[in-house]
């Protein structure tokens, strides 16, 4: 083989490293671990900067000697035998010795930094509690009494302790950007906790599930919008409200219905019929402007195409009524057609024998005031909804949202609905999931 | 010779007896070299098989938000791409090797039971197949390679995807721990008249390791796996979340298997690459103690770092400061081998064969992965690094760059001995560039993806995240990882054929497996040879580069009261019948043992399709099968 070959190759080699390098110097990295966002990351980051040199100079050592050794000991013609040494101590315990003082020097740092990042969190930090579901994140605000879903609200500057749990596989929670991950597990809480930069007002970051966790997985998204101080309490007590349009004394009926009935429902003789005129208003809290959110916050995901395609006619949405869509989702008597209260919390609306902790999904009280829905893959635009509505698991693979519209095929149940809501209904439920501000 | 219970009264067979052509010569083989045959192939099936769910998944991962591959069946592919590659490619290749070779390299005519050594293959090959056909019908393991409870418990895998992983792993951990006990008690007990244990060949040594760590690690999983099998098939709690289970017990269990198997799968290809350096540097293995005693180490330790997979699950501050310093510590072995090979070559005249050339590429590459190795082992850094595409390419350098460069040094430098030809040099050549190219060019960007917020497992991944480069670049280097192992298959399948004819000490090595002809007779050795040092063909044919190691006394009485025969290169080619060597017996029973096993888990599976009585029925029926073939396997006797 021409010796010439291989140190082109390196060469080769060398120049497609250099073109990696400089890529990852010039793009935008949103999703960049290397922040100091948080004394979290900060920390870490000191750690990686560490184990960063410390690799580096034993890659170039270990492989310049390699090199080396294969340069110069390569054979020659007519060569003598070479010398035939088996062994040497004092090589062995120094090649022994130095990598143990490199590991001590990665170990101390590490031990520290274990013990400061798992120590528990300050007194008055906020309490967030991250609830994984199969494929969305829930998020609660203890203090506040807001229960919300895939948009997490941060004040800058202010330590937030996550109480991490799952209700049903494992999951994790991860914002690259802002700290380590958790998982999330079932029968268990883990904690983790880390203070947004105070100059971090007004930002929005990427968040991801990162444990494998079942068809949807790579949809199981989040965002993080870290606020001034002022903008979250503001946005905590609009979220604590009943969803608009809501009735004003709730007049839950004493026999709670069957969930799965099909026919229309009858309310108990006993209770009292609510008075039609009084209805939670539209109120307003801050909410982050969507024009402020960077590109890289405002999923692509393009709508299923080939055999998972879910047909609708958009021109229908702008008719979309959202009284009717209201009287559609809230009154029981739709219950067989137009489930969603069956799964779906709105605060204020019936809510038959669901809480926050059995209701498999989302919370859609002020549904409006989130900017992208599904698990953060989709803009929460009323041509998505639309489709979503109608068939949600063609939407997002496996998704355990039952199919609503008529004709649709279902694929977790094997059929084509014969049954279910046409065009028209939707767009009325999806101005109303609009209204929901 | 091997040994039987009662005192061998040897009868002299025909050679239509031993019946050795034809597929039933194949079915019914219990020769130590035939096995070893057998898994080299199979194994390479399933590593192109594995490598083209591979491919699969790049192309699906080449752009963002691709449908190249729906969810659901990525998912099968990613588990099964890890599965097979694991279970399925470089164990059992690695145990062509166990095969083919330890009893070459000590003496030995054979492994102590040659008809368990049947079982182990066809135990791999039959739940092989039985693994990796539910992948045509959409219904292949989708859990990941791991299956993490509760994901695979039957709430959330209703399908039969997990029912055919944890049946295929049962029935994979029963091929392996048959073969982990054979070996143990061949290495024990049969090696050569002064072949003391550290005396034994470097592969020999660390295979030795290995079984050890099978024997070890796989009833842990099994474990595991039985208690998934329970909750899914019999109603158990163990994972069951519903009922209070903590998911951990899984993980546990798992990765206290798990991480012992990552040993399993580097330590045989270490051992290759501690045979071929040697040879090419024509000068010893530098530091041979320290190198055994390294692999003792790394075994040990094996068991004392799982948790390191687990830094992210909330253990506690202690458990994680415990296992950051074990995974620490076991840098430390696994790095006194790299400096040992280089000084191996240091001061040689270093032939640059194939072989060589994916000897060195292993040192180059496994350091690599080593180094990000040490990364992960600090818990906070981890949990940057944990789940991302960073772990993806540290497992690939040290998996591909590690085990696959060694065992395809081994396959470039054994091939000659178990064929007789050599494999083309020009062909190995342009193989092994175009791979090392190709290899970190596909693996090297996942370090950036990964630190640069790239989760993994994910089916697609959206525009924007600064992703989109690193994959393509990713995408573009497997499919010349796939044309580069074209240059492979075709030198493999060429060569038996048109290869340069080899002799018995085909590259002038040192031990054992190169004294005798090039391919091996089928009893192996004619005469069992006194070993007088660690590299005893040497001793013979170039003293002067054992001069420096102890020896031992040549003449050596045997338990029959004649003298030992010294080393010496055997050329002839007599039968065993011409020189009075009794040979086992063909026998199908290990086959059939092997399908009535695969047939008794695979039965259960009825039961996940409501045909309770059919499940029964297979199940049961398949159990008698076993019982009385291993009857009668026990009660005839081997030769």
């Amino acid at each position: 083989m021409p010796r010439k070959r291989p140190r082109r190759l390196a060469s080769a080699l060398i120049l497609v490293a250099g073109a990696l390098v400089l890529a990852a110097c010039g793009e935008k990295y949103p999703n960049s671990t290397f922040t100091h966002l948080t004394e979290f990351n900060t920390i870490i980051d000191g750690l990686w900067n560490r184990l960063l040199l410390l690799g580096t100079i034993v890659f170039v050592f270990v492989e310049v000697l390699l090199v080396f050794t294969l340069i110069k000991f390569r054979r020659r013609e007519g060569a003598p035998e070479p010398k035939q040494t088996h062994g040497n101590s004092t090589l062995e315990i120094t090649w022994t010795i130095i990598p143990a003082l490199i590991l001590v020097l990665i170990a101390v740092p590490t031990v520290k930094a274990i013990w400061e990042t798992e120590a528990k969190a300050i007194p008055g930090a906020l309490e967030v509690q991250v609830i994984g579901h199969q494929w969305w994140w829930e998020f609660r605000y203890p203090q506040y009494g807001v229960v919300t879903a895939n948009e997490l609200y941060l004040p800058a500057g202010r330590t937030v302790n996550f109480q991490l749990n799952s209700k049903d596989v494992i999951h994790s929670f991860w914002t690259p950007q802002l700290g380590g991950k958790r998982d999330v597990i079932a029968n268990r809480t883990n904690y983790i906790w880390y203070t947004p930069d105070s100059s971090l007002a007004g930002s929005v970051f990427n968040g991801f599930c990162t444990e494998y966790c079942g068809s949807s997985h790579a949809n199981m998204r989040f965002h993080v919008f870290t606020v001034a101080p002022a903008d979250f309490e503001s946005w905590a007590a609009h979220q604590k409200e009943n969803a608009a349009g809501s009735p004003l004394e709730a007049a839950a009926p004493v026999a709670a219905p069957k969930v799965a009935s099909v026919a229309g429902i009858k309310v108990s003789r006993a209770a009292k019929p609510a008075p039609a005129a009084s209805v939670q208003p539209a109120t307003t809290g801050y909410v982050f402007p969507l024009d402020k959110m960077p590109p890289y916050t405002l999923p692509q995901t393009p709508l299923p195409v080939g055999d998972r395609e879910v047909k609708y006619d958009d021109s229908l949405l702008p008719g979309g009524d959202a009284s009717r869509g209201h009287e559609l989702v809230t009154n029981m008597a739709h219950m067989g057609e137009v489930p969603c209260l069956t799964c779906h919390i709105i605060k204020g609306e019936y809510k038959g024998v669901l809480t926050d902790d059995n209701a498999k999904a989302p919370n859609l009280t002020h549904f409006a005031t989130r900017h992208t829905f599904a698990g953060g893959i989709y803009r929460a635009d009323a041509p998505t909804l639309a489709r979503w509505v109608k068939n949600a698991e063609h939407m997002k693979p496996g998704s355990l949202m039952t199919t609503l519209g008529a004709g649709q095929y279902w694929p977790s149940m094997k059929q084509t609905r014969t049954t279910g809501l046409d065009d028209r209904q939707i767009a009325d439920i999806v101005a109303y999931l609009l209204s929901l501000k | 010779m091997a040994t039987t219970a009662a005192t061998p009264t040897f009868a002299p067979h025909t050679a239509a007896s031993y019946g050795q052509t034809g597929i039933w010569s194949w079915i019914t083989t219990v020769d130590h070299k035939r096995i070893g045959a057998l898994y080299l192939y199979t194994a390479l099936f399933f590593f192109l098989f594995g490598g083209l769910e591979a491919g699969l998944i790049r192309w699906q991962l080449a752009q963002p938000n691709q449908h190249i591959v729906s969810a659901e069946f990525y998912n099968q592919l990613f588990t099964m791409h890890g599965t097979t590659m694991i279970f399925l490619a470089i164990m059992p290749l690695s145990a062509a090797f166990f095969n083919f070779l330890i009893p070459l390299q000590i003496g030995a005519r054979d492994v102590a039971f040659p008809r368990l050594n049947a079982f182990s293959y066809w135990v791999y090959v039959l739940g092989g197949t039985f693994m990796t056909l539910p992948i045509f019908f959409n219904s292949a393991p989708n859990g990941g390679w791991f299956g993490y409870a509760p994901l695979s418990t039957l709430p959330y895998s209703s399908g039969l995807n997990i029912d055919f992983w944890v049946m295929g792993l049962q029935i994979l951990g029963i091929s392996s721990l048959a073969a982990a006990f054979n070996f143990i008690t061949t290495i024990i007990n049969m090696r050569a008249p002064g072949m003391t244990l550290m005396r034994m060949p470097m592969f020999t040594w660390m295979s030795f390791v290995v079984q050890f760590l099978l024997v070890l690690a796989f009833p842990v999983i099994t474990i595991a796996l039985v208690f998934l099998l329970f909750d899914r098939f019999f109603g158990t709690n163990f994972y069951e979340i519903a009922a209070g289970a903590d998911p951990l017990l899984w993980q546990h269990l798992f990765w206290i298997f798990g991480h012992p198997e990552v040993y399993i799968l580097i330590l045989p290809a270490f051992g290759l690459v501690s045979e071929i350096l040697p040879t090419f540097s024509r000068k010893p293995l530098f530091g041979y103690n320290v190198m055994v005693y390294s692999g003792i180490m790394i075994g040990f330790l094996a068991f004392g770092v799982w948790a390191h997979h687990m830094f992210a699950v909330g253990m506690g501050a202690t458990a994680d400061t415990v296992f950051a310093l074990t995974t620490m510590l076991i840098g430390i072995p696994t790095g006194v081998k790299i400096f040992n090979w280089i000084a191996t070559m240091w001061g040689g005249q270093i032939r640059f064969t194939a072989a060589m050339k994916f000897a060195i590429g292993l040192i180059a590459l496994f350091t690599i992965g080593g180094i990000s190795g040490v990364m992960h082992s600090s818990p906070p850094a981890d949990l940057q690094q944990t789940d991302t595409y960073f772990i993806v390419a540290h497992f690939h350098y040290v998996l591909f760059g590690g085990s696959i460069m060694g065992i395809f040094a081994g396959i470039y430098y054994y091939y000659p001995k178990i064929t007789g030809r050599y494999m083309n040099e020009t062909l190995g050549t342009w193989h092994f560039w175009s791979t090392f190219v190709a290899m970190n060019l596909t693996f090297f960007p996942m370090h950036f993806s990964g630190m640069l917020g790239m989760p993994r497992r994910i089916y697609t991944y959206d525009a924007g995240q600064g992703w989109d480069t690193f994959n393509m670049i990713s995408s573009i280097g497997a499919g010349l990882l796939i044309l580069a192992t074209l240059f492979f298959v075709v030198n493999f399948l060429k060569s038996r054929k048109s290869g340069a004819v080899a002799s018995g000490d085909a590259w002038g090595a040192g031990t054992l497996e190169w004294s005798i002809p090039s391919p091996p007779p089928d009893y192996n050795f004619a005469e069992i040879p006194v070993v007088t040092s660690r590299y005893p063909l040497w001793d013979l044919k170039h003293p002067e580069r054992t001069a420096g190691i102890a020896h031992s006394a040549p003449d050596v009485m045997t338990i029959t009261g004649a003298h030992a025969t010294p080393v010496h290169e055997e050329t002839g080619h007599k039968t065993a019948a011409e020189l009075g060597i009794p040979m086992p017996f063909n026998t199908v029973k290990p086959a059939i043992a092997a399908l009535a096993i695969v047939m008794m888990f695979g039965g259960l599976i009825f039961m996940h399709v409501g045909h309770f009585a059919v499940a029964m029925t297979i199940t049961i029926s398949s159990a008698c099968l076993f019982v009385g073939t291993l009857y009668a396997w026990l009660t005839s006797p081997l030769e």
